[in-house]
């Protein structure tokens, strides 16, 4: 297995001529949770997209597993056993349940397995497979990105600001099914959040992004660090 | 009243295999293919080789399909896919190349109308009504490239991803497809079906080489009306196309063949969505 799921070298990315991250480094183990930490603004989804190929990188270099993929088109990147659930736009609203659970499996075979395994975590998903995504509350749109990015099995999920508008008992919730899908499957998650208790409920490591740089990184585990955190997303 | 019923049905019934490449390549590429019009000419002279050569009628419909796919994988990958990011660009190398492609047509099988034999002859009676076998089987032919359509887009995993693409090509890409190959294969289909159209109208007429131009059109105003839905389409070619053909009965064929052009653009003042959901 790889020493590393990612692996970010002095990373600089930014649209067109802005610069928006500078010099980021980073790297998540296998089955590692890692907490990307910032304000809005602070480059934390910018991440993300230049991991995903979205946006070109500018400078530095990108490894998946071990493998390069800085100049790989996004969907060659996405390919890798990676589920990305972005910050918006996250959902096919006028397609079916079942049709945006299909696009998260590179084809229709594990289907059914996957359906059921995901059925459990959020019943309701299952009993909606014919509705229109749009149709469906806020949550439970929610839990259908959620499913759709557990349903293959991914070595590495990527989770833009999930926790955002949703109830606290939905976010315990959430938690639990991570950690939950982290055991079984040895999944690392790679987690961008605003939320610090819901990012440090799961995370083993965090880091801080502000204003593209990261400010401050460590063990999820210290209490001292969320209280640090916290008081540096305030200010 | 049966024969006029039959002609709004049957003219629906081209209209919509005529539009129904366009709409497919908008919805997906997201560009307007002027090109349409020289595809559907291709096709028609597909046809026309076949009757030169001799072969049987029907052979002029595969000729088409497959005339219009290896054209359109052609302009795809040379033409088009340079000008992804471009889109104004894009649309204007179309029209650019359906003058082209009329231009090399001329230059190899002139500039005169030419006919070809059509697969099926004589009329049956419908109602009382004496009306053409040929014009009722291009409603079966326009039923089977909207169930073909249909079936493509809503029951394999390249519809799916090509109605994710339609939807939201990012996100699509984030969930790793490759909407280049969904655009490349979609594209093809479009040329494939405007080819076939092109083969399925020369018999009511002729092949000439700018027979395209008037059929894109009207196939551009019927399609921006649709708001890329094959449903709305439907509805769109049956409705406008059914009162071109009023106008041409009782008012004057010259008008008529304005009306489409006319009611679209003022359905679109009235209702920018036209017959879709908006």
């Amino acid at each position: 297995m790889s020493p590393t799921v990612l692996d970010i070298a002095d990373l600089s990315s930014g649209y067109g001529e802005a610069i928006v991250l500078r010099n980021v480094s980073l790297s998540i183990r296998p089955g590692e949770i890692f907490a990307l930490l910032g304000k809005n603004g602070m480059g934390k989804s910018t991440l993300l997209k230049t991991v995903l190929g979205f946006l070109p990188a500018k400078r530095g270099r990108i490894k998946l597993f071990g493998e390069d993929v800085t100049a790989l088109p996004t969907h060659l990147i996405a390919r890798k056993a990676i589920a990305y659930t972005p910050q918006e736009q996250t959902l096919f609203q006028d397609l079916t349940v079942e049709d945006n659970l299909r696009l998260g499996l590179r084809d229709d075979r594990g289907f059914a397995e996957g359906l059921a395994r995901v059925s459990e975590y959020f019943p309701i998903v299952g009993k909606r497979l014919s509705q229109k995504a749009g149709t469906l509350s806020g949550g439970e749109q929610k839990m259908l990105i959620v499913s759709r990015a557990l349903l293959g099995s991914p070595r590495l999920m990527m989770i833009d600001e999930i926790s955002e508008g949703l109830q606290p008992s939905m976010i315990q919730r959430l938690t639990e099914i991570l950690l939950a899908e982290r055991k079984r499957t040895g999944t690392a998650i790679f987690v961008v959040e605003q939320n610090v208790p819901f990012a440090f409920s799961m995370a083993d490591r965090y880091a801080v992004l502000k204003i593209g740089e990261i400010a401050d990184d460590g063990v999820a585990g210290d209490e001292l660090a969320a209280a640090r955190v916290q008081d540096q997303l305030r200010v | 009243m049966t024969a006029l019923v039959l002609d709004i049905v049957t003219t629906a019934a081209i209209l919509f295999a005529v539009a129904s490449g366009l709409l497919i390549i908008l919805g997906v590429l997201k560009i307007v293919n002027f090109a349409h019009g020289g595809f559907l000419t291709i096709g028609g002279y597909s046809g026309l080789v076949v009757t030169q050569l001799g072969l049987n009628a029907w052979l002029a419909y595969p000729a088409a399909v497959v005339a219009g796919i290896v054209m359109g994988a052609v302009v795809e990958r040379f033409v088009i896919r340079p000008l992804y990011d471009r889109p104004l660009d894009a649309i204007l190398a179309t029209w650019g190349l359906g003058i082209i492609i009329g231009q090399l047509i001329t230059i190899v099988f002139g500039r005169e109308i030419q006919f070809v034999q059509t697969p099926i002859t004589g009329a049956t009676s419908v109602f009382g009504e004496t009306y053409s076998l040929y014009r009722l089987f291009l409603i079966l032919a326009a039923a089977a490239v909207a169930g073909g359509i249909a079936a493509l887009l809503n029951a394999t995993r390249l519809g799916l991803e090509a109605r994710a693409v339609i939807m939201n090509e990012p996100l699509a890409r984030g969930l790793g497809i490759n909407s280049g190959h969904v655009r490349f294969v979609t594209f093809c289909i479009g040329a494939g079906l405007a080819s076939l159209a092109g083969a399925l109208i020369t018999p009511l007429s002729s092949v000439d080489p700018n027979m395209g131009v008037p059929w894109l059109v009207n196939a551009f105003m019927l399609v921006l009306v649709s708001s890329v839905s094959l449903a709305s389409l439907a509805i769109a070619a049956l409705t406008l196309g059914g009162a071109q053909v009023l106008v041409s009965t009782f008012i004057s064929p010259v008008i008529g063949g304005l009306t489409i052009v006319v009611l679209a653009a003022l359905l679109l003042r009235i209702r920018p969505a036209g017959f879709g959901h908006g």
